[in-house]
């Protein structure tokens, strides 16, 4: 058990916190993902499993425009973009499933669109993965004994600033209560006069945005490429899992855990297994909290 | 009387034209590679090869007085498309011979229709050391599988001697991607390094798509590595390359041959500099034969750079040593293509090599450990790692006796 005692001395050490580091800043990419799971399941307990898809369309488009618009104008087309995509999928896809009530109409649904949205993608701009220049330098910065590149501190503080300006939307805005009176209780929500299926499509849109945007945000680190939101969807789902389907906060918390779980794993057990503990977590986590580390536990009545 | 005399003879000159000329019933070439996807720089450098070779053959009169007839089928690297569009070339489109193959995989999967069919099949870029194997004596009695590529265990020999021998360094920390690919090529590293006494202080595995390689970096950091060997593709080759500068670790790395792709390039920028790979063909001009053969690529295709040069110049090879056999043979037969590939008496001229017996009946590798040499990446292009490589670059070298 050599390996607890490394663990046990290593903190002492630059290479833990560089780990860490480096496991915060793929935890981030994780979490701006699974925040956008967490946003249209709040309101109709659907998702999108398309969300990769989501995530990639909002670089692909991005890096296209560009060299046309310049990295900060650029932003706001991305950001119109995803909430059109995300109308697109939730009228497409989702709408048709709830109103037959059909308990999982959805989830073929939003996989069909997200196979169809990347094979558009690779039609349109190849299946080649492209290098998205980051608006920063390319050269990283040393904290203390820690190096980390200035597009992972954007990924962080970008990812953080997002998530922070969606909730303050939904506990200020009338829109935005509306939103969270749809989650706490649809049924009653519609009895006060909410139209809660313009808040479900609300909620896809601002759910695409949030990816769309992410995309943008993660594609100087990742590589970018019509596969690039596959890998990425799945982690994020482990993430959604373990911090809990209907928190922002779990979904922080939750994408953290599992990169900087995955990159501790990597260094002191072995790079082959990579990927076993975040898994084993995941597990875990359905066996005692199946709820997610900050979900609401609902009790459901039969 | 006359008339009828004449008219008879001009319809004759116009029959003998139209078979001799004109309808001859072209050769078809069947042509599969990945011309989308992740490694479709490769599959398109290969296809254009061959693409500028067929062109330049039927020129010159086309084989046996037939024009060659390319029949392409992108298979997206997948190795049940591969398999699929095997199928469709031997019993639908009917060709003699299938020049192609990007992936290792894909190569095992679709070479066997063709080694049933008694078509031969030249892998043009597929490494995998299996692929010649696949079909050796004395399993089966007859192999219809030649490549004129540089298969792994060359590389991985290649990478090693350059580490340990050309470099001094006994510290060697191994970065493998976990594909067929990644891991065949990590065995064969292994394999080399202890031959030459070494074993490596860190032995790393990196999944397709992994964003961070700063696990993998430190534990061969940690362990004292001096050198990197890589094996893997462009994109996560470029992956380790950045991380490796993030963490401000200047150690050499030298990887299998795929990070002349465009996209290591791409991805990789400034920190791919000096990185090092084995390679068939680089892009220079010093030889007649290759001067002509990139002035005609870039012209025909609009490019001031092969996107794989590598791939783009054993492609073009391909198709002459092909040519060749056919005419040798004198029929579009499978088994007498192969026959003739085997002991091939005409010396072809290629860009990467000159071949002079390039196959015979148990080695069907054209490529031999003496003729790559090491390319180095510098500011977008790839150009010879060795100043000697770079002041032989007019001698052509040629293959040693059997390797394989």
């Amino acid at each position: 058990m050599d390996w607890i005692s490394t663990l046990l001395q290593a903190p002492t050490t630059s290479i833990f916190w560089q780990l860490v580091a480096s496991g915060v800043a793929v935890g981030m990419i994780y979490a701006t993902i699974a925040f956008g799971y967490q946003l249209t399941f709040a309101t109709s307990k659907t998702l999108n499993f398309g969300q990769g898809e989501a995530l990639m369309l909002g670089a692909m488009l991005g890096l296209t425009l560009l060299p046309y618009l310049g990295y900060w104008l650029m932003l706001p087309v991305i950001l119109i973009f995803g909430m059109a995509q995300g109308a697109v999928v939730e009228r497409l896809g989702v709408r048709p499933a709830i109103e037959t009530k059909s308990e999982f109409g959805w989830i073929m649904a939003t996989i069909a669109l997200g196979i169809i949205f990347r094979n558009m993608a690779e039609n349109i701009w190849g299946r080649d993965d492209l290098k998205f220049p980051s608006p920063l330098p390319e050269t990283a910065i040393e904290l203390g004994t820690v190096r980390i590149l200035p597009a992972e501190i954007m990924v962080v503080v970008g990812a953080l600033l997002m998530m922070a300006a969606v909730e303050t939307f939904n506990r200020r805005s009338i829109y935005g209560k509306a939103f969270v009176a749809t989650s706490n209780d649809i049924d009653a929500a519609g009895l006060m006069g909410i139209d809660t299926r313009r808040v479900i499509t609300m909620s896809y849109a601002m759910s695409s945005m949030t990816a769309a945007f992410a995309g943008v945000l993660v594609a100087p680190v990742t590589l970018t490429g019509a596969t690039m939101g596959a890998v990425l969807a799945l982690k994020a789902f482990a993430v959604a899992i373990i911090g809990g389907l209907d928190s922002a906060l779990g979904a922080i918390v939750g994408g953290i855990l599992l990169g900087v779980i995955e990159t501790l794993t990597g260094y002191y057990v072995s790079t082959g297994y990579k990927d076993v503990p975040g898994l084993i977590l995941v597990l875990i986590v359905l066996a005692i909290r199946p709820a997610g580390l900050f979900g609401r536990r609902t009790i459901k009545k039969v | 009387m006359m008339k009828i005399r004449t008219f008879g003879a001009v319809a004759a000159l116009a029959l003998a034209l139209t078979t001799g000329a004109f309808a001859a019933e072209p050769i078809k070439i069947g042509l599969s590679g990945p011309f989308t996807g992740g490694s479709s720089s490769m599959g398109v450098s290969m296809r254009d090869g061959v693409k500028l070779a067929v062109e330049e053959v039927n020129k010159a009169g086309g084989v046996l007085g037939r024009p060659l007839q390319l029949i392409e089928r992108d298979d997206e690297a997948k190795n049940e498309l591969g398999a699929q569009i095997a199928q469709e070339l031997i019993n639908k489109e009917k060709v003699v011979a299938t020049l192609g193959f990007i992936n290792t995989g894909v190569a095992l999967a679709a070479q066997r229709f063709y080694q049933e069919a008694e078509i031969p099949v030249i892998n043009n870029v597929a490494t995998g050391t299996v692929i010649t194997n696949q079909f050796k004596k004395p399993d089966y009695d007859t192999n219809y599988v030649f490549r004129t590529s540089a298969y792994d265990s060359i590389q991985a020999g290649m990478m090693a001697e350059e580490a340990v021998k050309g470099r001094g360094y006994k510290k060697i920390a191994i970065l493998a991607d976990s594909t067929n690919y990644g891991q065949l090529g990590r065995e064969d590293l292994e394999k080399a390094l202890e031959k030459l006494g070494v074993k490596p202080v860190a032995v790393e595995k990196f999944n397709i798509k992994d964003v961070d390689m700063t696990a993998q970096l430190l534990r061969a950091k940690e362990a004292g590595a001096e050198a990197l060997l890589c094996y893997g593709i462009g994109p996560e080759l470029a992956q380790i390359a950045n991380g490796r500068a993030k963490l401000g670790w200047n150690v050499p790395m030298i990887t299998s041959w795929p990070s002349s792709m465009q996209s290591f390039i791409d991805i990789a920028g400034a920190n791919g500099n000096g990185v090092m790979m084995p390679q068939t063909f680089i892009e220079d001009k010093t030889l007649p034969k290759r001067a002509a053969f990139l002035e005609a690529y870039y012209k025909t295709f609009g490019v001031t750079k092969i996107p794989t040069p590598v791939a783009g110049a054993q492609g073009y090879d391909s198709v002459l040593l092909l040519a060749a056999a056919i005419k040798q043979a004198g029929s579009t037969d499978g088994p007498a293509i192969r026959a003739a590939l085997e002991d091939l008496k005409e010396k072809v001229e290629g860009v990467v090599t000159t071949y002079e017996k390039p196959f015979s009946e148990t080695d069907h590798n054209a490529i031999s450990a003496n003729i790559p040499v090491f390319g180095m990446v510098k500011d977008g292009k790839i150009v010879y790692a060795r100043g000697e490589d770079a002041k032989n670059s007019g001698v052509v070298r040629k293959k040693e006796k059997a390797t394989n």
